[in-house]
Order: structure tokens, then sequence, then C-alpha cells
């Protein structure tokens, strides 16, 4: 009950940031469907993705011909992949994990729950349910975006429903991937300032990894640095398939995260 | 495990002592906090009281030594030492976005604990429904200092640690607030308090500890340390100075002049009373010791190890660890 309170309070202290935020991810995904229309369908898509510099159809995270090939759902899968779509999901994800640890311990504020009978685990269980929540309601407002443009807009080409599923499985483990870590420098550091600007400096290289891999063939064998590597929203969307060793590896790396930062919080001096 | 007088201790340190890198902030701290007492914790800045008492409450992991809170280690048992106890956050800590109100039930909530005394406190702290219904954005100091104390009182816990507890109080809400402790400790509880204002100290408290950079340097009774303390005394005497005076044992003539003298007296005054009362004595004047009198002796620069310290009447803290 204790950890139920907890988490409802470092929820609660966020909510209409973190309302904010759902509905413009949900606005975002929900553009996808007539931003498609617009351009044709599928196969206008693919032209223009066909006319685009390798640079850029890199940026777009496609290959000539792949919206032919993956249709309708290919072709919208590229809004969960889209910069803007990771700022805004991965920017609420590192915030509540910098504000609810390192962010209370600056404050002073998780004093007013560690003076009282709570251990350092029950409260870090209250961060760790919070990242969780996040991701769950960011994965959920994505989804439903989606589907809200696609009954909206109504494009041509066919879309399977029943592929959101392993979608939305794929990105709420991105967000855990990151959420962990973010839980790990949060245990470590005693403002939330550092804290963001420690995983916004993880994002942007692990997608700069991800992003040259893909122009730079140098790069290629780091690629699987990045873990962006590991999170493929097109296939999930177009086939429903999403490799186990993807969702081994950024669930491990989420798990890493948020033991490390158990210990570490378990074991370290509160700030003054 | 029972303090020096025989009471049962309610805190006990033992060796504590907490170094950052090659600055000790505090050193081999012995103490031993019986039940039922209103008990003083002082020292300047940086004397290590702050340290003591985040140590106290597992907020930080001793560099050597133990903290106990009812037979509870404090940094490995933790919750179990916090079960019964009451701990003042800083005012600034409390959550800005929730109302007075939302505060206090939230502290309730994870103490685990009913606030039986929550009316209580706010009657007497002056905290009205209406102020407890506004977001802490909109509290003054004062009222966030209030609050603050009645979230951590709010449970009647068995021991409540409070660090500088009147900061921010005006002088009716601070003897208010002090009256209600003395209700805790009548009751049986125990409060531990650091607090800057030794006149506020010497009022409620029964025992205090002195410390100074980082080390303790007395622990005694509020009464044995003013009643052992060198007193200055003014006599007149209806004719001249008897010259026998400045014979009596403990008592030094520091001026005289025709019939009036002026004396310093170390510890206790009755011998002095009853050689008084059979001279010609027409007037006597004999302050009550301060207990800051006693504190800035004690903090003297060239007092604390030696003849100060003595002067003072108590003795420096050479307790052995256990």
């Amino acid at each position: 009950m204790t950890l139920v309170r907890m988490t409802s309070r470092l929820l609660g202290r966020g909510v209409a940031g973190l309302a904010a935020l759902l509905v413009g991810v949900a606005l975002f995904e929900s553009l996808q469907a007539p931003v498609v229309e617009s351009f044709g369908g599928a196969r206008g898509i693919s032209t223009l993705i066909e006319s685009l510099p390798p640079a850029f159809q890199a940026l777009a995270r496609a290959q000539p011909g792949f919206s032919t090939f993956s249709g309708l759902a290919g072709s919208l899968s590229a809004g969960f992949t889209h910069p803007l779509y990771l700022v805004l999901t991965l920017a609420a994800v590192v915030g509540f994990a910098a504000r609810s640890l390192a962010g209370e311990m600056e404050r002073g504020t998780i004093l007013l729950s560690l003076a009282r009978p709570v251990s350092r685990p029950a409260a870090y269980a209250a961060r760790v349910a919070g990242v969780v929540l996040t991701g769950i309601l960011l994965s959920l407002a994505g989804a439903a975006g989606l589907v809200g443009g696609l009954l909206v807009a109504r494009p041509e080409g066919e879309f399977e429903y029943r592929n959101l599923v392993p979608l939305a499985v794929s990105t709420w483990l991105v967000f855990w991937a990151v959420g962990g870590l973010a839980l790990a420098a949060s245990a470590a550091a005693s403002t939330s300032g550092r804290v963001v600007g420690w995983a916004i400096g993880f994002v942007v290289i692990s997608y700069f990894v991800d992003y040259f891999a893909a122009v730079w063939t140098l790069l290629r064998p780091f690629e699987f640095l990045s873990i962006f590597a590991y999170y493929d929203p097109a296939r999930a969307l177009t086939t429903g398939d999403v490799p186990v060793a993807s969702l081994l590896v950024l669930g491990l790396v989420g798990l890493a995260g948020v033991m490390t930062g158990l210990v570490v919080f378990d074991r370290r001096d509160l700030p003054t | 495990m029972s303090t020096p007088t025989g009471q049962q201790a309610v805190i006990i340190t033992s060796g504590l002592t907490k170094r950052y890198g090659r600055i000790d902030a505090l050193t081999a701290l012995d103490l031993a906090v019986p039940n039922g007492v209103i008990y003083g914790f002082l020292g300047p800045n940086g004397a290590g009281k702050t340290t003591a008492i985040r140590l106290l409450m597992g907020f930080i992991r001793p560099s050597a030594g133990r903290a106990a809170i009812f037979g509870h280690d404090t940094w490995r048992d933790g919750v179990a030492a916090r079960r019964e106890l009451g701990f003042l956050v800083n005012a600034e800590s409390l959550y800005p976005d929730l109302s007075g109100r939302d505060q206090l039930d939230y502290a309730a909530s994870i103490s685990g604990r009913p606030p039986v005394l929550r009316r209580r406190l706010l009657d007497a702290l002056e905290l009205s429904d209406d102020a407890l219904g506004r977001r802490l954005g909109s509290y003054s100091k004062g009222m966030r200092q209030k609050l603050a104390l009645t979230a951590a009182l709010q449970h009647d816990p068995a021991l409540l640690i409070l660090d500088e507890p009147t900061d921010g109080l005006d002088p009716l809400i601070q003897h208010a607030f002090e009256e209600i402790l003395r209700e805790r400790r009548d009751a049986g509880r125990t409060v531990f308090m650091s607090s800057h204002d030794l006149a506020e100290v010497e009022r409620i408290c029964e025992r205090v500890a002195v410390a100074r950079g980082g080390r303790l340097i007395l622990e005694a009774a509020i009464t044995d340390l003013t009643r052992r303390h060198r007193r200055t005394a003014e006599v007149r005497f209806a004719g001249p100075v008897p010259a026998s005076l400045a014979e009596q044992p403990r008592v030094t003539l520091v001026r005289q002049e025709g019939s009036h003298a002026t004396l310093a007296v170390d510890g206790d005054v009755t011998p002095l009373v009853r050689y008084l009362a059979g001279t010609d004595m027409t007037d006597l004047l004999l302050p009550p010791p301060r207990l800051e009198d006693i504190f800035l002796e004690l903090y003297d620069t060239h007092g604390v190890n030696g003849a100060t310290a003595e002067a003072a009447g108590t003795a420096i803290s050479t307790r052995r660890r256990p």
C-alpha cells in the first residue's frame, strides 16, 4: 500500500506535464495516417523515399522500395522512429526517472518518505513502478493516436490492428531500457539536471551510432551498441513479429540499469 | 542498554564517526539518550550536529561505530529504527504542489500510524483549516515550519528527532510548541533536538550534549551544569568587608570597594550563603547561571581543554567506548 501511495505521489507531481506529453504523442501518431494518405498512400511514400539521398533515407529509417513492399503499415511505422516521437517519449521517461529520485534528493523531499518506516528498496521500487507506468502510458498513447488517425483518414492499404500489440511491447521495452539506465544515473547523481544530461547524451549517441551505421559501413560492426539496433517498429507493425533477441537485449539493459540503481541507492549517502 | 543515570536508553551511539574524505565531520560520538527526557544537542556551525542527526536517521552511512534507536541499528535496520520515530524535515523540503492537508495525509499514510495529535497540534500552532486547504507555495516560512512540525508529531511517536524545531516561529508559537514538547515528555515520549536558541534549550531540556569540531566535549544534566558553574555574587555589608570572606572555600574575591565585594563562586553556593548569614550583610545579588554563559565559556578558544571547562564545573567527556 505504501508503494502505491508513493508511486501515486511521484506520478501526481508531474501529472499535468505527463498528460500534455501523452496528448502530444497521440496527436503526433494520429497525423501519420493523413500524412501517408496525402502522399498518395504507401506507393507515394516509397517514391518520395527513393528520391531522397541515402543519408536522408537512413534518417527516415527506410530503404527504397520498403514502403511498397511493406504497404501502409510500413509507412505508418515511420512515426515511431521519427526524432520528434523519440524526443517526446524519452523526455517523459528520463524526466520522470531524474525528477523522482535525483530531483527528490536535490530538494530533500525524499526525506519525507525515508524519515518514516520505509526502506530504501521500497522507495526505489516506487520509482521503478513510475517508470514502468509512464512507459506503458506512452506506448498506449502512441498506439491509440495511430488508430485514431487511421479511423479518421482511412488511407488505402491493409493494416493489421493486432500488430499494434508487438509494436506497443517493442516501444515499451525501449522506454524500459532508457528508463532503467536513467534510474541508475538518478541513483548515483544528486541533481536531476545531471541525470537528464547523462541520459540525453546516451540516447543521442545511441541514435547516431544507429544512424551512421546505416550510411557508413565502417560503423556497421558497432551498431549492436545502440539500443535502437534492437528497435524495429516497421517489422512489428508489418509482420507482427519482434525478434526475441531484441526483446531480451532491451529487457536486460533496462533490468541491469534498475538493479545497478538499486544497489547504488541502497548504499549511498543522501545529499545534505 | 541503560544510561549512566540508570534510565533505559532510547538512542545509543558508540564510536559513531563520519568522514568525508579527509574531513572528520563527526568523531567517535558516544551518547546514551534516556527515555522520557527532552535532550538538547548543542554546538556551533560545523560542530557535527546535523551529521549526527543524519546518521541517527540512516540518511548517511557511518564511517565507523554505530548508532541504534530502540536497539535497532539505524543503518542496517533502519525501517525498524524509524517505526516509532518522528523526524522534522526541513520546511523547504515539503512538496510544493500539495496543500497542507494533503501533505499531512501523505505523511500519515506512510507512517503507518493514525494522526492522533493532528488537531491538538494545529490548534496550538495556530494553523487554520483555511490555510491547510492551500498549496504550500502560498505559505510563509513560519507556516511551513508549523506544517513540518505537525507532520513530525501528528502520529505521536515515541521518539522525536528535531533539528532547529522553532526556526522561523514567532515567540508566542515558540512557547506553545515548547508546551507541546513538555506534554509529550510527560506522556513518556523522548525528544532529541538540536538548537541554536540556548535560552530555549535551557527552558525545556533536561540534559544536553555539546559538540565542537565533530567531537563531543560535554554531556550533562542542565541542573548539574548550572549548579556547578562559576557564578558571580555581589555582596554589600553594613560595615567593611570581613577579612574572612576571601578565606571561604570555593570563593574568590574578585573586587572590593569599601563595604561592597564582588565574588566568584565555584559550584554550590550554600556554604557561602550560610557564612554570609552570620555577617552584617545588607544585600546579596546572586543571579542564576545561564546556559548561554556556560556555553560561551566552554567555547572560549583557550578554555575548551583547560581551565574554563573546569571553571564551568563540568568534565570534558572522557567516556570510554563500550
